[in-house]
């Protein structure tokens, strides 16, 4: 069937086309004067999703592409039932404590989706690089909860290499990316051999070296301190080489706002690629055994120490790129910034999408607008920010509990030997 | 200053007030673990019994009634953890992660509710550090005496968990049915005792103890309550827990050893007796926690069923 | 067998018309037994007849979907074990309810502790547990840990723990599955010891032979229905078997005569293997497989055979001695080159070592072969190959599923076990080694996997057996080796020996007595 071939790779080309072109559109916006790229690139976007599905059916039939739907509707419809749940709930503890919940709800929406679009843009993006590093050592049934810690690691490192490094744009720019990221992976090089050597629970020892890592970066921010004069922030580097920072969408989208950087798209990027590394490649097979069952992948001479490794330096790497994406993106400096919480808000993100890497996308886009649109509510309206963060847990408790016991219920099911008499 | 003057029993003094909240966690963590639950949300539970201390110190004016307040906080707030594990089956590791993100936006929203801002609320009046007394007597030991015994309530009442739960776990009936609850809950239950008890109460004590760590950080150890004012203890007292091989007495002896460090780090820093930047004594207690558990870890054994799973198919499907 | 006539029995427990459904299967159907005072009844059926779901739903642990149960006359239909333990009922599990870590003492008062208060009284709990050993025979050390004793002790410990609560009617559930034979002599006798001082027993089975040798009367249960009821001393193993399954069982797979070829496939020279506590539990073993022969290893449970099997697939270091395949020293080897010389493994918990229940049938067969063509190419995966190679494995060996994309947690225990032989036989192994094969499975999948087994041999595969049933090794062996702390202490040809002399030597016996 050469016909139905063809087709179907013009297809898919045409979805990579406008998934690309729709995100840039659509990421890149900022609307507050003329709304054109915000809604063209949603439109570009929706128009990309007919298309794929039209690939399906050729390919596989209206048996599959049906399962498909379902499976998509079911794995969405858990956390968007969780945050509207967790929306009600806040609104309510809102009454409970005197603040008007329409009010508030509306101007988180309105700060988060339209107004400061751009901030949530750029909250996102440092937490899909987190949210892939727990994702990614979940895969290995493994918690990379220090997450936080690698990222001041990657942060550090792309601060000092953008202060020493000055070569040609896109070169130098990799090479921070690169480095920081293999530095942070290092970060992890302790908790993953102690974990294969010793069995030592990586909870513990990442937590340490994370709390280490936070601390550590005072004294790096005052080797390399900033000239008092120009800053007001007393703890920060100086200015990183500009060949080194990341471009921003102002600079092919002229209606973008000025701090908007392309750090989203390298995430969106990266987040492929590791969706593709856990499910297509051989070593993403092995991660995976290794965290479902490790007795029969080792009986199967898959090497557990091996792939606890891979998984914890994958991981690494990926924590320590959410904080080069800070500074060569956003603030062009290292600042002391000590409760960031990217670490924690990755775990949320990571457990919100399941664990899936491509879900990790969206869901740190959620987690985005509520923060940008949170600090937008705390303004406008005098509620306190701090409602966001209770909203934020419950819908991780509501989701996390829902899909484990969904999940859970049919595993057991079919496990008809454990603890059952 | 020279590094050696340091050494003194002042710095004993301070390892035992700085080990308290990770001895307090380690225990409650041991009892719940003992049981067959995992719970990495100790430093969430810490943290909502910091404020709850605080805030009822503050506003009753009696810091006795902070600390009631302080441990039945984290009493009720670990049940959260308890229904998740125990009833919906959630896997432990998650269900705490989730709890220790909840906490921080708790008492942060809490926070500037009551407060009007976040940060530090007000301080304390009348804290529980003003009721240091001495033992007659006891205190008058050479070297232990002023170390142990001249003391802060929490403190004592440490002193006292420590051999209450220690005697607990030996030697009643309950202490026999929460260890079989963590290795091999399924003869328990077959034997008629229910397993989901035993595990709702380890999770609860590791509440009420966590909470009570909390609330002497809060208004025994300082007089006001700081945001994430547990800075990681509660990961330590996990340490210690494992350290000491899940006896409450070895969770103890573990814990001296981080408050060690930490009394430690502080009085380099203070005295500046290194040429060295401060942060580098911060970072010891972490240092050290991370040694302890890769030397000593293979030399201790969890329960067998901690951290499993029981669903038993009772009643109904 | 029995002193009293029909008449004078009473009857102490009773159920009419049981009913338990779950989910996805009808576990029994309108059952009624009747259980006489001082009697010893057998409960009859193959692995997943319900027997073991009947006697759960007694004790307490499952309630019915409908029917009653009655307690000498008086209606029980039990919600917990507690009470059903406090009206008289004691079961001993076919896996322990022991807590290792804990004593013999501290085991037997679990949940029934002697003492005023909070507190227990040890000193009252031991005495009470010695002079319940002693008063019913059943010797034991109340301060030994679990974990020390062998499994005929612990055995003990789980009668003594029914005893203790004053238990009137005792339920074995598949109580002679981890004894030798002469252990379970002892068994039998302490049963009709307990018959003599008034209790009644009733013992889950599926061994024809047990039912013949104990028990007064029998229930044959399939597939949920009682089938028939039998006075044991007037009917024959051939009518228990065809009730049992529904046609003539005896052995349907037949084992011919096959020449093995002279040069071994496999040895083990002088092996030495230590457990996870130090201590040496292979010691000196020395074998060799030949192809185009089964050699089976028969042996009490925790005699070394899996550190045996784990040392032989480099799951667990040999800290003495060779293994040898095809005359290369493969000592040292790692399992991922072992598994790449083509020995296949089948091991003793599927769901534990063999499948991964959470992938697919598909992904589950391309483990260990993965990471190379035609599964992936370079570093990528290919599942359209993966799939189709399922595919044609799932025709082959008859796997019932809907197809290669279904989780293997899905399947029913025979069909996973095909899942793991379908990997093992399609990577064409020289040597095979198998342990416990037909665990669980029920008399169609016992047969299959049997005749899959000499199906290799006749291939010239040389294959190690590892089982604890010693029907399967007279069934499936060409020789027998008996395995006794760690050492293989004899040589026997089944057709030269029976089970008994087999168990001798299981049990450490050795050559002067009979």
């Amino acid at each position: 069937m050469k016909k139905k071939q063809t087709i179907a790779a013009v297809l898919l080309g045409a979805v990579i086309v406008l998934g690309t072109v729709g995100s840039v559109l659509w990421l890149g916006a900022t609307v507050k004067s003329g709304q054109s790229s915000y809604f063209w690139g949603i439109w570009v976007i929706v128009a990309a999703i007919p298309l794929y599905l039209w690939r399906v059916l050729l390919l596989n039939g209206s048996e599959e592409l049906r399962s498909l739907v379902v499976r998509s509707i079911r794995s969405v419809g858990v956390p968007i039932a969780g945050i509207v749940i967790a929306i009600v709930i806040g609104g309510i503890l809102m009454l409970l404590t005197g603040y008007n919940p329409i009010t508030a709800y509306g101007a988180l929406f309105y700060g988060g989706l339209v107004r400061n679009w751009h901030i949530s843009v750029l909250n996102a993006a440092p937490l899909i690089f987190t949210g892939l590093s727990i994702a990614v050592a979940f895969k290995a049934g493994l918690f990379n909860i220090g997450a936080e810690g690698q990222y001041y690691i990657g942060a550090m490192a792309a601060a000092w290499l953008g202060l020493n490094l000055n070569l040609p744009a896109v070169i130098t720019l990799v090479l921070v990316f690169v480095i920081a990221g293999v530095l942070a992976a290092a970060w992890n090089i302790v908790p993953a051999l102690l974990k294969v050597r010793t069995g030592a629970h990586e909870v513990i020892t990442t937590m340490m070296l994370a709390h280490t890592a936070r601390y550590l970066s005072p004294i790096f921010i005052r080797a390399y301190g900033g000239d008092p004069s120009t800053s007001t922030h007393p703890y920060v580097t100086d200015e990183i080489f500009p060949t080194n920072w990341l471009p921003s969408f102002d600079s092919f989208l002229p209606n973008a706002n000025y701090r908007l950087h392309t750090g989203i798209l390298v995430a969106i990027v990266v987040a492929i690629a590791v969706n593709y590394l856990i499910y297509q490649t051989k070593i993403g097979f092995e991660i995976r055994a290794v965290g479902q069952n490790k007795d029969a992948a080792r009986a199967q001479g898959i090497s557990i120490g091996r792939n606890i490794f891979r998984a914890l330096l994958i991981a690494g790497f990926l924590a320590g790129l959410a904080g080069v994406n800070q500074v060569t993106g956003l603030d062009h400096k290292l600042f002391e910034n000590l409760n960031a919480n990217y670490g924690w808000n990755g775990i949320s993100v990571a457990l919100l999408a399941g664990g899936s890497p491509i879900g990790v996308i969206f869901t740190s886009l959620i987690w985005g607008i509520l923060d940008a649109g949170g600090q937008f509510m705390s303004r406008t309206t005098q509620t306190p920010n701090a409602i966001v963060e209770i909203v934020k847990g419950i819908i991780l408790f509501l989701v996390v509990a829902k899909y484990i016991y969904v999940y859970l219920g049919e595993w057991i099911k079919n496990r008809r030997k454990r603890s059952i008499v | 200053m020279t590094i050696l003057s340091i050494f003194n029993t002042e710095l004993l003094v301070a390892m035992v007030r700085l080990s308290t909240p990770i001895t307090l966690a380690a225990i409650g963590a041991t009892i719940c673990e003992r049981s067959g639950v995992v719970n990495i949300a100790m430093e969430g539970i810490m943290i909502v019994g910091a404020f709850f201390a605080a805030v009822v110190a503050y506003f009753t004016g009696n810091p006795w009634l902070g600390l009631l307040a302080g441990v039945i906080s984290g009493g009720v707030y670990s049940l959260i953890h308890a229904a998740a594990t125990v009833s919906l089956h959630l896997d432990h590791v998650v269900s705490g992660a989730v709890l220790n993100v909840l906490a921080f936006g708790l008492t942060r929203y809490l926070m500037v509710l009551t407060f009007g801002h976040p940060g530090t609320s007000e301080p304390i009046a009348l804290t529980l550090n003003d009721y240091q007394f001495a033992i007659p007597g006891l205190s008058r030991i050479p070297v232990l005496g002023p170390i142990f015994f001249n003391q802060t309530p929490i403190v004592y009442l440490s002193f006292i968990l420590i051999l209450f739960f220690t005697w607990f776990l030996k030697k009643t009936k309950t202490g026999l049915h929460v260890r079989a609850s963590g290795e091999h809950p399924l003869a328990l239950e077959t034997i008629g005792v229910s397993v989901y008890r035993m595990r709702y109460l380890g999770v609860l004590i590791s509440g009420l103890m966590g909470g009570l760590a909390g609330a002497y950080l809060s208004i025994e150890n300082s007089a006001s309550f700081t945001e994430g004012m547990t800075n990681g203890k509660g990961f330590i007292a996990m340490a210690a827990m494992i350290s000491g091989g899940w006896q409450p007495i070895g969770a103890f002896l573990a814990s001296l050893f981080f408050g060690f460090a930490d009394a430690l780090q502080i009085r380099f820093q203070v005295f500046k007796v290194l040429q060295v930047p401060e942060e580098i004594f911060i970072v010891f207690p972490y240092i050290a926690t991370l040694v302890a558990v890769a030397g000593l870890v293979r030399r201790s054994r969890p329960p067998k069923a901690d951290g499993v799973d029981f669903m038993i198919e009772r009643a109904d499907d | 067998m029995t002193d009293q006539t029909a008449s004078m029995r009473k009857v102490i427990l009773e159920t009419r018309d049981i009913v338990k459904r779950f989910p996805k299967v009808l576990a029994n159907e309108n059952v009624n037994i009747t259980l006489y005072e001082g009697e010893i009844l057998s409960l009859l059926g193959e692995n997943g007849a319900g027997k073991s779901t009947l006697m759960n739903v007694l004790y307490g642990l499952y309630k019915p979907t409908s029917g009653e149960i009655f307690l000498n006359g008086v209606p029980a239909i039990f919600s917990s074990p507690k009470e059903a333990i406090r009206m008289g009922l004691g079961m001993v599990h076919q896996h322990f309810m022991l807590v290792d870590t804990l004593t013999v003492t501290e085991n037997i008062i679990l949940g029934s502790e002697p003492g005023a208060g909070v507190q227990i009284d040890y000193k009252q709990a031991r005495r009470q547990v010695k002079e319940l050993s002693d008063r019913h025979g059943l010797k034991i050390d109340p301060d030994a840990k679990i974990e020390n004793l062998s499994v005929g002790l612990q055995q003990r410990v789980e009668i003594l723990k029914a005893l203790y609560r004053k238990a009137r009617i005792l339920i074995l559930d598949e109580p002679t599955a981890v004894l030798t034979p002469q252990e379970v002599e002892e068994l039998f006798s302490v049963v009709r010891d307990l018959r003599k001082s008034g209790v009644s027993v009733i013992i889950i089975t599926h061994k024809l032979e047990e039912v013949k040798a104990i028990s007064d009367r029998v229930y044959i249960l399939r597939r949920g229905r009682i089938e028939g009821e039998r006075i044991t001393a007037e009917v024959n193993k051939e009518e228990l078997a065809n009730l049992m399954v529904g046609r003539s069982v005896v052995l349907t797979v037949h084992r011919e005569p096959h020449e093995a070829h002279p040069e071994p496939v496999f040895e083990v020279e002088n092996l030495h293997v230590v457990d996870d506590r130090n201590i040496a539990v292979v010691k000196n073993l020395s074998l060799e497989v030949r192809p185009g022969e089964v050699v089976g290893i028969a042996g009490v449970d925790g005699n070394g055979q899996s550190e045996l099997a784990e040392a032989i697939m480099g799951l667990r270091p040999a800290s003495g001695g060779r293994m040898i395949h095809l005359g290369d020293d493969i000592t040292n080897l790692r399992t991922k080159d072992r598994i790449a010389r083509s020995i296949g493994y089948v091991p003793a918990d599927r769901q534990r070592y063999g499948l991964i229940l959470s992938m697919t049938i598909a992904e589950n067969i391309a483990m260990g072969y993965h990471d190379r063509p035609p599964n992936s190419h370079g570093w990528q995966l290919d599942y359209t190959a993966m799939e189709e190679q399922a595919d044609d494995l799932i025709t082959q060996f008859d796997i019932r599923t809907p197809g290669a994309l279904v989780p293997a947690g899905h399947l029913s225990g025979g069909n996973q076990q095909k899942v793991i032989l379908a990997r093992e036989f399609s990577r064409k192994p020289t040597f095979l080694l198998v342990s416990q094969p037909t665990r669980g499975l029920d008399v169609g999948a016992i047969e299959y996997i049997h005749s899959e087994i000499l199906g290799m041999r006749r291939k010239d595969v040389g294959v190690l057996l590892i089982s604890l049933e010693l029907e399967e090794i007279f069934a499936l062996a060409d020789r027998i080796l008996v395995l006794y702390e760690g050492a293989i202490v004899r040589e026997l040809i089944p057709e030269k020996t029976n089970e008994r002399e087999v168990g001798f030597f299981m049990t450490g016996g050795t050559e002067k007595a009979s």
